[in-house]
């Protein structure tokens, strides 16, 4: 045991006595504040925007009597850790329009009063800038650092000729990978704490921030998952500097190897994925269609339904007359692939007997929202197709690790695209919500549906969108696959850095 | 002498691991690019269907209009200004991928008034407004790393770094140096000779890509290159051979300044991480926020209140002038009614205008304090050589406002040389009843200009004399062992 301390004593001296320590610290430090900066400026925007939104609904909220009149929002309440990464915050709508005959869906396409939107981007063309944050700094420098530290712990020692000496010593070989691997890893260890610290330092100094326990623990993670994924790049470094004779060699290779797994591979098959979708997508529009035929039915079915009631011929049966107004019953717009009622008047509604025309709603709107549904599963299908794209690059990306690690922490963070579908999936669940509120009330066939003379909507217990943020575990338990493959390569570069220097050839 | 060293340097360069690394990834990346934009979505075919579907339909909306009346076409407008799209995208795809492709003259749908009386019932179109749409929502795909000439171009300049850290560092560590300097030969030529060297190393496999991808474009993606493409293309190759003795100048000066080769590496590492990544990105952002524009549902708002203020002024009670509607009897009225669109008109685009010019100011000036870094010089002048830039799309802003005013110029020209019309401008009671010609009606074509390249290009002649003034100092300066 004193031995393998020794070595890796030895090791971290030799490291942190370098200038690339120096350096490398200075940059890693300096660059990740300046990072925290810029993305802290951000979210304390979107933030700012996401109040304003939540407040501006509120009050239109305010304004509601009528249960048809209510139209609640589910807005995306920006992500505290999206200042250490950003990952989908910005893309996306924020927030979703709930409406009895709207379903939730998704186009890439602008489509007139689309029930997700996106709202409070300030400029769209600051998009073309690339997202830089904390874990993109963590991804991109620390990898190389590591690699720096790792490229000459067994080649270099070799030309040195060190090694001989080392192993001259009754020292076993396993000792020696070891201690240089841990040794290594201490020495990187402070600049990767010292970072995190100086970004948590800048986060926490900002009264906008306001992070709890949870999301300190999940930073923590994040910090423990960046080790993780130094630790690999170390790894690789020195496995290669086992299979080399030089370390010029050494050094030109991984270099070779970081350009292409941080910068290259994700991005290519990305691109290539996003433009060679490799299953047939049609476009957008042609799902508009058979969402308009699915109105058709619904029409028909209410229809039926009418004629079985007997209330077929409603001008002779009710006592107001629909036609006369422009936008009575019966009348409906499309637009973007939805189903609509135009807000029902009735002349002197007072007056009126509108018992048959609460049944005939109570009848149509839960069919309404029912058909919205169906609707939905039609519509959702681009956004389906896109995900499914989309799956099939992560997959592909995962092959560099570097990507698993960005993938792991954007899961950590809440910031993946997989929470971003959550939020879609959750605005989903608050419209069921609403519905199965108003079937609890009777609303669709009350009279404070569509009139106020008699008593406006009881809407004091309206259920609230609530924002769910997912605990510690839940994270993890999200992050897992990613985390376990980071493992994996770790035992296995390990482990075979750890069998070629055992069977390495000394002369 | 020069030509000696280089030769030595490059047969040095030619065996090494780092030259059939480059060598490999290279065309692989470029042929990639070729491939993914001729056969993917959303690649040049693509685009210019729409675009001269676009046209086709603009074409056809005039002429019908134009064979009812003046008037009509007038109020209808010659339909949306479509931008041509980029044959050279796949070089560099800059702004053509988060703005839409084609400006929309804002042209609502009719609309109506009826209040029972027969005179004030009316039926009526905005005048045009420009209407500029940026990105789609619900699209994750903007600020993605597209796998473009531009991106090649980066990883160059990182093998760049790779071929030059241990020029002079590596030389002196070995005890190599200080033989060559035992020679008859000046400090300068063994720099000049060892740039030469690297620049023919790096250089000669990129044109080689180059050439492979263009076959592949040409070959597999039909899309037609005209003599200005060539011309482009030619000046694209001219700007890599700029970014990459940029970087050879930078990793001279670092390998002659510092004594160990792998502190060389270090430096050039990290500063090349910080040019191509971090440096430009953080700045933009950070520049793009520091003089925040009104957002856009700010802008939206800003809108309705005024246009809802004019309504209220011209159409509402108890102010209500427009009682009477237009017609060919009451000039008065039709006058009344102008004022009336006029204003509309010019609110809506003053807010649109002052809108995008903002959001482009703001944009330009994060792009103009980014040019610190040659990476992002070099990006910016190959978008602008590929007509893909936020210059040029702000040119292709302002011919297109400019069009409309030629169209609405035209439209009131021709309705001078009809004596029966009232010469009102946008009524359609105050205009001339007549069909015009379809052919004469003015359509839109862009000029494309360069002119923005040439202070990219300038720039980065400036980068290059910079570094090759630091590395010729640093090393007359510096240590021979």
């Amino acid at each position: 045991m004193p031995i393998l301390w020794l070595v890796i004593q030895r090791e971290f001296v030799s490291n942190v006595l370098t200038s690339r320590f120096m350096i490398g610290f200075i940059v890693c430090v300096f660059s990740t504040a300046v990072a925290v900066f810029v993305q802290m400026d951000d979210y304390e925007k979107r933030l700012a925007g996401y109040n304003t939104a939540v407040r501006e609904a509120e009050a239109e909220a305010r304004e509601w009597d009528l249960y048809v009149d209510i139209k609640p929002q589910a807005h995306r309440k920006p992500n505290p850790l999206s200042i250490f990464n950003l990952g989908t915050e910005n893309d996306g709508a924020n927030t979703v329009t709930v409406e009895l005959g709207k379903p939730i869906f998704e186009f890439i396409s602008t489509i007139w009063g689309a029930p997700t939107q996106k709202r409070g981007s300030d400029n769209p063309f600051l998009a073309m800038f690339l997202s830089v944050d904390v874990v993109f700094i963590f991804k991109i420098v620390l990898s190389a650092l590591a690699i720096l530290f790792a490229y000459n712990t067994i080649s270099g020692e070799r030309e040195d000729g060190t090694l001989k000496l080392v192993l001259s010593n009754s020292i076993p070989r396993d000792t020696v990978v070891l201690g240089k691997y841990l040794g290594g890893m201490l020495s990187l260890f402070p600049i990767v704490l010292v970072s995190l610290i100086v970004a948590l330092l800048i986060a926490v100094s900002s009264p906008v921030t306001g992070f709890d326990g949870n999301d300190i623990a999940h930073i923590i993670l994040i910090f423990g998952v960046s080790l993780f994924y130094v630790s690999t790049w170390y790894l690789l470094g020195l496995l290669l500097s086992v299979w080399t004779k030089e370390a010029a060699t050494t050094l030109i290779l991984s270099m070779f190897i970081w350009v292409v797994l941080t910068s290259v591979h994700a991005n290519v098959v990305t691109f290539a994925v996003d433009k060679l979708s490799p299953y047939q997508s049609q476009p957008e529009g042609a799902f508009l269609q058979p969402a308009f035929d699915v109105w058709d039915e619904f029409k028909r079915e209410r229809d039926a339904y009418v004629k079985q009631r007997g209330y077929d011929d409603l001008r002779a049966s009710i006592t107001w007359e629909p036609e006369t107004s422009s936008t009575g019953l019966g009348s409906n717009s499309y637009t973007g692939g939805y189903f609509r009622l135009r807000r029902y008047s009735v002349p002197s509604v007072d007056k009126a007997d509108t018992s048959i025309f609460q049944e005939l709603l109570g009848y149509q709107e839960r069919l309404r929202s029912e058909y919205a549904g169906k609707a939905e599963k039609i519509l959702n299908k681009p956004a389906e197709e896109r995900e499914r794209d989309a799956k099939f690059a992560d997959a592909l990306s995962r092959i560099s690790f570097a990507d698993v690690y960005h993938f792991a922490v954007g899961a950590i963070a809440g910031t993946d695209r997989q929470s971003y579908n959550g939020f879609i999936e959750d605005a989903r669940a608050y419209k069921r919500e609403i519905v199965e509120f108003l079937k609890d009330k009777e609303a669709f066939s009350s009279r404070a549906w569509f009139s106020t003379d008699k008593g406006t909507a009881d809407l004091a217990d309206l259920p609230v969108f609530k924002h769910k943020r997912l605990s510690l575990s839940e994270s993890f338990a999200r992050a897992s696959m990613d985390i376990l493959i980071l493992l994996a390569w770790n035992i296995l570069l390990f482990m075979t850095a750890y069998v070629s220097f055992l069977q390495y050839d000394m002369s | 002498m020069i030509l000696h060293i280089a030769k030595k340097e490059i047969h040095h360069n030619l065996t090494t691991l780092r030259f059939a690394l480059m060598i490999i990834l290279l065309p692989v990346l470029f042929v990639a690019n070729a491939l993914i934009y001729s056969l993917g979505t959303g690649g040049y075919t693509d685009r210019i269907n729409d675009y001269n579907g676009q046209v086709r339909q603009n074409r056809r909306h005039i002429t019908e209009q134009a064979n009812i009346s003046l008037a009509e076409l007038a109020l209808r407008g010659p339909g949306d200004i479509p931008k041509r799209p980029s044959r050279l995208i796949f070089c560099a795809g800059g702004v053509d991928e988060v703005v839409s492709r084609s400006i929309k003259l804002r042209n609502d749908g009719s609309i109506s008034r009826s209040s029972g009386v027969e005179d004030e019932d009316y039926a009526w179109r905005h005048p045009l407004s420009l209407e500029y749409k940026v990105v789609s929502s619900g699209s994750n795909s903007t600020g993605r790393v597209k796998i473009n000439w531009v991106f090649i171009g980066v990883l160059m300049s990182f093998f760049t770094i790779l071929f030059t850290f241990d020029a002079i560092a590596g030389e002196r560590m070995r005890g190599t140096l200080s033989l060559i300097m035992s020679n008859t030969v000046s400090r300068g030529q063994v720099l000049l000779g060892k740039y030469l060297g690297a620049f023919v190393t790096v250089f000669l496999p990129l044109v080689m890509g180059v050439l492979m991808n263009l076959l592949v474009v040409l070959l597999i993606g039909g899309i037609p290159f005209d003599g200005s493409d060539w011309l482009c293309i030619l000046g694209m190759v001219g700007l890599f051979a700029l970014l990459v003795s940029i970087f050879i100048f930078l990793g001279l000066f670092f390998s002659s300044r510092v004594s160990n080769a792998i502190t060389s590496l270090v430096w050039l590492l990290l500063t090349w991480v910080f040019l191509a990544f971090v440096f430009p990105s953080l700045l933009g952002i950070f520049v793009g926020n520091l003089n925040p524009i009104p957002s856009v549902d700010e802008i939206s708002m800003r809108r309705r209140a005024q246009l809802d203020h004019i309504e209220a002024q011209w159409q509402r009670e108890p102010e209500k002038k427009l009682r009477k509607s237009p017609a060919i009897e009451r000039p008065a009225v039709v006058r009344l009614w102008a004022t009336y669109f006029t204003e509309i008109s010019d609110t809506e685009t003053q807010i649109a205008d002052g809108h995008i010019d903002q959001q482009l100011q703001q944009v330009q000036l994060a792009r103009d304090l980014t040019q610190i870094s040659p990476i992002a010089t070099f990006q910016y002048a190959m978008e602008g050589l590929a007509n893909t830039s936020i210059v040029g799309y702000m040119d292709f802003v302002k011919q297109a406002r400019r069009y409309r005013q030629t169209f609405v110029d035209f439209i009131k020209a021709e309705d001078q040389s009809d004596p029966e019309s009232l010469h009102i401008y946008p009524v359609k009671e105050g205009l001339s009843q007549k069909p015009v010609d379809p052919n004469a009606v003015p359509v839109f074509s862009e000029q494309i200009s360069y002119r923005s390249v040439l202070s990219q290009v300038s720039l980065l002649v400036l980068f290059n004399l910079l570094f090759f003034i630091m590395a010729q100092v640093s090393f007359l300066m510096g240590e021979v062992k």
